[in-house]
């Protein structure tokens, strides 16, 4: 043992005082609680959405797409004037685990924090730290949020957070082990799982009733990862959970892509690997949800099939919207996930069959990943093209049909407006006009009630006529 | 006439040297329009063109000629579009289509050697060109960061900074080729424009072996990838636009270009500034062809070279069975060289070359070589297994000196358009010719150390051609001797400039795409300084995947 593996107990427990004491000042601490913050807000992934593309880290901009309208990332660099410099330890404490600026406004939902509201206190500390001292200030804010009325009306968030949040951080289940407790710690808080897989009621709060049984981020179908062998990851074991989370990828099961892609990419591969066997250890636990219409597992589905030698000497339409699931599938798949679907003999290039991007009934996440592919944002780039900008809804729908057909899930069906409506960013959200509805009925009501009021009392007031 | 088109930038020709010309300056915020005479190609028809290919060993056959904008094709027979008038043939291949002939390339992008462009001072052969090689260091970087191009540091061309990535993986093949032939022959990774990683929003090489005629996932660079990126910098490509008369007024000053649309409508664009950049060929056809009373030679042409020193490079080569299983056919098609003859005092009394290794999958060569030699059945299915896994081949790629006589004129041929077709007189020189002779030495020792046998060398006196086509519109400091200036500037229209292979005034030894491009840079920068620095032109990986 060395000299400074044999100070780091010591390290510790000075950190704990000093953290303690709320008076940091001995560097070798102030490192190691700034390291501890960067790792919890990469777990948090605060950078997915607070930072632009192409932007300074942290220093806001992104626009994030929400069924009420688009919410614009704050500067959250320590800027006194653009960012969070200002902020006390307190005020980043509500920020975070209560959604109240520290203007006393409240955040909109967009930003997790009724997840975070289950981080420790301690937790909060390093990532007030890291956030104070670790990041370089940008002086520089972003345009401000606006949303359609009556969202733009920030106060109806207290009744929601009446409703929806619960404020107490995470306590440990002395029932559960101790990976259990760690998993669940960064599952329902940091890694904010269910902010995308658990479904969301009509007023956009989270059923945890129904705990990850499969929500939606944007576009994109979150799918159910509960402990379901059919619909969920029940069938997986832990070593393909943390394969899947490190890597973005589970060997003959599925591929991260879209938003799961961003949150491997930013967030899931930096994590240790004892903090994924945690969270893999207790999504296995999490209770299982099934859906019917899941009659096996998602990632069982088909087998290696040759639809291409039938193509050969075949001319291809000049009308491209008439080129066949062959034809389309030689010219554009074929490539790398080879001519039967079986991929590359390491896996390295999946195999479309025994593949959840296939095998589910509800094929929009293989609609959306023909259409944008899969890019990472570190050195590792392009995982896969998207045909966006080459294939038309018809040709996607074609192969996509192809695909499920062969490869996967044959009763998923897609159809040409279906690609339509997702390549422009997915089903429109009638959020906004509901509320607007429903405003106009209360309205309604009450002047209705108002006036039935005004001629009972009138009548009770006015003389009697005989 | 119908339609009227302006800009202040005209560049004749969308392959991958006018498009980047063209992106560069539509950066700087010039209004730039690109004319191409051949129709818009997409990546998947050609894929599926060739998977249906009964000719796969024809890299042309995926690209069928347009009516009106032909190109040559000899397989299954000469379509007669480009004339030979010997004495030796030159069956020269280019593509007509925006992207030009790089949409079947092996993405060969390789540097001159610095003594290539001194060789009239050192050697006392061929011309020196007006420019150092350290000139044209920053262009080849900006081009190499704009393409992705990776390669080995041994290759006798020195770089002041590095390469942006590193090769792709080295196939088996190349792996043995290198254990086994050193320390008599360095075997180093070719300079290639092809991913080893993703790069400009491109993925990495996944190995197809098909990169000519097409790779089918975008991990090499294109000429449409340039195009794309010039047409995202604001750049407008007129496809199916036929260039045949480029017209000046009074001063001599380029007024504008005249095309044909494929229904022979006549079209007439105005501009500040010409790029003609439509290939060796065909750049120096449209001079030709731009004959007027004051210009009675052709445009460009008032020291008589236009057309004239068309170089290419001819290639012999030695097939063989090496002693162990290699397998070609798995990466790239062209990996790997040896680089050491590239220069020398020899080049003096002869031809300096490269010796390339093929990796292209030796099966279809095998299987027409069986079916010929008459075997079948279980034996056939032995041999092919043994040959496939043993067969390999190593080519020259070798100097050719420039020589006035070696040109290319107007044929009285004409095309469908009643374009004049191109003629091509050609004929290979004994300072080549020696060349190849001392590369057979080099062949048999790379034999013996593979283990080689079944040794078969190329016919004598037979040259496989590469398609780089060079020098048929020279640069230099004379006007009286050479087309353009160091900066592809005409010597006799101060508005019009030439980019492409046909300006470089000796071919050496490496494949000619990278050196054009970094002098079209260069000439793009003379045009219109850039107000800021460049490099990659596609947005970085990051970037991309978060817009």
């Amino acid at each position: 043992m060395n000299a400074s593996t044999r100070c780091l107990p010591l390290l510790a427990l000075l950190g704990l005082l000093v953290s303690a004491s709320a008076n940091a000042t001995d560097p070798a601490t102030d490192a190691a609680l700034l390291q501890r913050g960067q790792y919890l807000a990469t777990a948090g992934d605060c950078v997915a959405c607070h930072t632009a593309p192409g932007g300074k880290p942290y220093a806001g901009g992104l626009a994030v797409p929400t069924p009420i309208g688009n919410i614009i990332a704050t500067n959250i660099t320590p800027s006194k004037t653009a960012g969070i410099g200002n902020y006390t330890k307190q005020q980043f404490s509500d920020a975070v685990r209560k959604g109240i600026r520290a203007d006393g406004k409240h955040l909109y939902p967009a930003m997790p924090y009724t997840a975070y509201a289950q981080v420790t206190d301690a937790d909060v500390q390093a990532l007030y730290a890291y956030f104070m001292h670790g990041v370089a200030p940008v002086e520089r804010k972003p345009p401000p949020t606006r949303l359609p009325f009556p969202f733009n009306f920030r106060w109806y968030m207290a009744v929601w957070n009446g409703l929806f949040l619960d404020r107490k951080p995470f306590t440990p289940d002395p029932g559960k082990s101790a990976d259990w407790n760690r998993g669940a710690y960064l599952v329902r808080g940091l890694t904010h799982c269910s902010t995308c897989h658990t479904p969301r009621n009509l007023l956009m709060a989270e059923e945890s009733s129904r705990e990850l049984a499969g929500g939606a981020a944007g576009p994109w179908l979150a799918p159910n990862i509960t402990a379901d062998a059919n619909s969920g990851i029940g069938g997986w074991s832990e070593a393909d959970l943390v394969a899947y989370m490190k890597l973005g990828h589970a060997a003959g099961r599925a591929q991260a892509a879209g938003p799961m892609a961003e949150a491997v990419d930013n967030s899931l591969q930096y994590l240790s690997t004892s903090d994924l066997q945690a969270i893999a250890i207790y999504l296995k636990a999490v209770p299982a949800r099934h859906d019917p219409a899941d009659t096996q597992p998602i990632d069982s589905w088909g087998a290696a099939f040759d639809g291409m030698a039938g193509q050969r000497g075949t001319a291809l339409p000049d009308d491209a919207n008439q080129w066949s699931g062959a034809q389309l599938y030689d010219a554009h798949c074929a490539t790398c996930h080879q001519a039967k679907g079986e991929g590359s003999f390491d896996g390295g290039l999946p195999p479309l069959f025994h593949n959840t991007a296939t095998g589910r009934t509800d094929a929009d996440n293989l609609v959306l990943v023909i259409l944008e592919g899969i890019r990472w944002t570190d050195a590792s780039g392009v995982h896969m093209p998207g045909f966006a900008h080459e294939l038309s809804d018809r040709q996607v729908a074609t192969l996509a049909n192809y695909l499920t057909q062969h490869y996967g899930n044959p009763s998923a069906k897609i159809s040409a407006e279906q690609v339509k409506l997702l390549r422009a960013g997915g089903a429109p959200s009638y959020l906004v006009a509901l509320a607007r509805w429903a405003m106009a009925v209360v309205a309604l009501l009450v002047l209705v009630i108002v006036v039935l009021w005004v001629r009972r009392r009138r009548r009770r007031t006015s003389p009697a006529q005989g | 006439m119908s339609g009227q088109l302006s800009a202040d930038i005209v560049v004749i020709g969308a392959g991958i040297v006018g498009a980047l010309a063209a992106e560069r300056l539509a950066r700087q915020g010039a209004s730039v329009l690109i004319l191409e005479a051949g129709p818009r190609l997409e990546r998947a028809r050609i894929v599926v063109a060739f998977r249906n290919s009964a000719f796969k060993g024809n890299w042309m056959a995926p690209y069928p000629p347009s009516p009106w904008a032909p190109h040559p094709i000899y397989v299954p027979k000469d379509n007669g579009y480009l004339v030979q008038a010997g004495p030796y043939p030159y069956p020269a291949e280019y593509i007509r289509a925006v992207g030009g002939t790089t949409w079947h390339w092996a993405a060969q992008a390789w540097r001159l050697v610095p003594n290539d462009v001194r060789i009239k001072s050192l050697y006392g052969v061929g011309v020196d060109w007006p420019l150092s090689y350290e000139e044209l260091d920053p262009w080849y970087q900006e081009a190499e960061e704009i393409l992705g191009v990776a390669g080995a540091d041994n290759t006798g061309s020195p770089r002041l900074k590095p390469f942006p990535m590193e090769p792709v993986a080295e196939p088996w093949a190349m792996r043995r080729f290198r254990e086994r032939l050193a320390p008599a022959y360095p075997v180093v990774a070719n300079t290639v424009a092809r991913n080893s990683r993703s790069y400009g929003g491109r993925p990495a090489c996944v190995g197809n072996n098909s990169c000519q005629p097409i790779c089918p996932i975008n991990a090499q660079y294109l000429g449409i990838n340039a195009v794309e990126a010039a047409e995202t910098a604001g750049a407008k490509v007129v496809a199916n636009a036929v260039a045949h008369r480029i017209e000046h007024d009074a001063k001599g000053r380029i007024a504008a270009v005249h095309y044909y649309d494929p229904d022979k409508g006549t079209h007439r664009v105005t501009g500040k500034t010409f790029i003609l950049a439509a290939n060796g060929i065909e750049s120096p056809k449209l001079l030709l062809l731009s004959a007027s009373d004051k210009y009675p030679d052709g445009l460009a042409n008032s020291s008589g070279m236009v057309g004239r020193h068309l170089m290419d490079h001819p290639s012999t080569s030695l097939t063989f069975y090496a002693d162990e299983e290699l397998w070609l056919g798995r990466g790239p098609q062209s990996p790997s060289s040896i680089n050491t003859l590239r220069d020398g005092a020899f080049r003096s009394r002869h031809a300096a070359y490269r010796l390339d290794f093929t990796n292209i999958s030796q099966v279809l060569n095998v299987t027409n070589d069986l079916i010929k030699e008459g075997v079948y059945g279980p034996e056939f299915e032995k041999q092919l297994r043994w040959r496939a896994a043993h067969q390999v081949s190593v080519k020259n790629v070798l100097e050719v000196l420039p020589n006035p006589d070696n040109r290319i004129t107007l044929s009285t041929e004409k095309d469908a358009l009643g374009i004049p077709k191109p003629e091509a007189h050609y004929a290979i020189d004994d300072y080549t010719r020696q060349g190849a002779e001392v590369s057979k030495a080099d062949f048999a020792r790379i034999a013996e150390l593979m283990g080689g046998t079944g040794l078969r060398y190329s016919a004598d006196g037979q040259f496989a051609n590469n398609q780089h086509i060079t020098g048929t519109m020279s640069m230099g400091n004379d006007p009286a001797t050479s087309v353009v200036d160091a900066f592809g500037r005409s010597h006799d229209h101060e508005n019009l400039f030439i980019c492409g292979t046909g300006v470089m005034p000796t071919a050496a030894t490496m494949n000619s795409t990278l050196t054009a491009i970094a002098l079209a840079l260069r000439t793009a920068e003379h045009i219109m300084p850039a107000k800021t620095a460049h490099g990659i032109a596609a947005p970085a990986d990051g970037e991309a995947s978060l817009a």
